[in-house]
């Protein structure tokens, strides 16, 4: 695969409409600006939202369509079990692309 | 660079030591990932130096793949980094007495986990210079070590076969991200829509499937957390 002036373009926007814009957002403005608390509530449950939202359509399907028994899935599991076996960051990589691997 | 910067970077700096390790398999992951995705390294090390983000990253990785296209792109990146305005708000006191480049530099080496380590001491240190030193050193310091170890990634992938699937390296990755997050009860909740809510809408248009998903998850978040608020009582 191979991509055009496009992903750079992608790239500028990710990076400074939505990356470096929040992060800058209050530490720039100072203490003139601030956010009510509702708001601050419910931001907190956009990373977890959005995280499963990218990542649940990505190992449940196969093709466009659910299948609930695919390598992908499997993998994820294992990643899962990794993280609540050992504290070691290198574990749920190795063994989500172990099952891949093996599942396949 | 005044003797407090300096005491305050030293200090920061053994600090976030920890953290700065714990950076560098996500950063080899992530390089992988985007090399995994069709990216050439400078297309990888590019993306890695102007959005400099692992979540923001790897979140888009797949949408990239698919071709999404770049409203939505652009917009799953900003919500998987709204985070970020909550740590802002948090540091805006602390870092008050910088000069504006320097708040902005301050923006843009935000991380999460120097932010994590050093809030409560940028909380209760009286001295500007100090805390701008022991925020900022540790943040460039982690940047440095992100984009080094990032490159290692992009450029080890290269030795790799394609048919090892790498790019699923970054959906591990955003799941290793999530586990912890879906600890907490509200947050398995918004998790749980999210990601039901985007398969069973995939079929909308322009996908915006994704964001609906998203919404529908910070929402039953959100009402979850109030449940669970009423029934333990006033």
């Amino acid at each position: 695969m191979s991509y055009d002036w496009t992903l750079w373009l992608t790239f500028v926007l990710i990076g400074a409409l939505a990356t470096t814009l929040p992060r800058a957002s209050f530490i720039v403005l100072g203490e003139r600006a601030s956010l009510p608390e509702v708001v601050l509530k419910a931001l907190r449950y956009a990373p977890a939202a959005a995280l499963a939202a990218i990542v649940v359509p990505d190992v449940v399907l196969v093709n466009g369509a659910v299948e609930v028994l695919n390598p992908k899935l499997g993998a994820a599991v294992a990643a899962v079990l990794a993280t609540q076996v050992s504290r070691n960051p290198w574990l749920p990589f190795a063994a989500g692309m172990a099952a891949l691997w093996l599942l396949r | 660079m005044s003797p407090s910067f300096r005491a305050g970077a030293r200090e920061g700096f053994r600090t976030c030591l920890p953290v700065s390790v714990g950076i560098i398999p996500w950063a080899l992951v992530t390089g992988l990932a985007m090399v995994g995705a069709g990216f050439t390294a400078v297309q990888a090390m590019g993306m890695s130096l102007i959005v400099f983000g692992a979540t923001a990253q790897l979140g888009t990785l797949p949408l990239i793949v698919a071709g999404a296209p770049l409203w939505l792109i652009v917009a799953t990146a900003l919500v998987v980094n709204l985070r970020f305005v909550i740590f802002s708000a948090a540091l805006a006191r602390p870092l008050a007495g910088a000069s504006l480049p320097l708040r902005w530099l301050c923006g843009y080496v935000l991380t999460d986990g120097v932010f994590a380590t050093t809030l409560e001491r940028l909380r209760s240190e009286p001295d500007a210079d100090w805390r701008l030193g022991y925020y900022l050193a540790p943040s460039l310091w982690c940047g440095l070590m992100w984009q080094s170890s990032t490159l290692v990634g992009v450029l080890a992938a290269g030795s790799i076969p394609r048919g090892w699937s790498l790019e699923f390296m970054a959906s591990i990755a955003l799941i290793v991200l999530l586990v912890p997050m879906a600890k907490l009860r509200p947050m398995l909740v918004a998790a749980a829509t999210g990601g039901t809510l985007a398969v069973l809408l995939r079929g909308m248009p322009l996908r915006l499937g994704v964001m609906v998903a998203i919404v529908g998850g910070i929402a039953a978040g959100f009402a979850a957390e109030h449940w669970q608020a009423r029934r333990a009582g006033p």
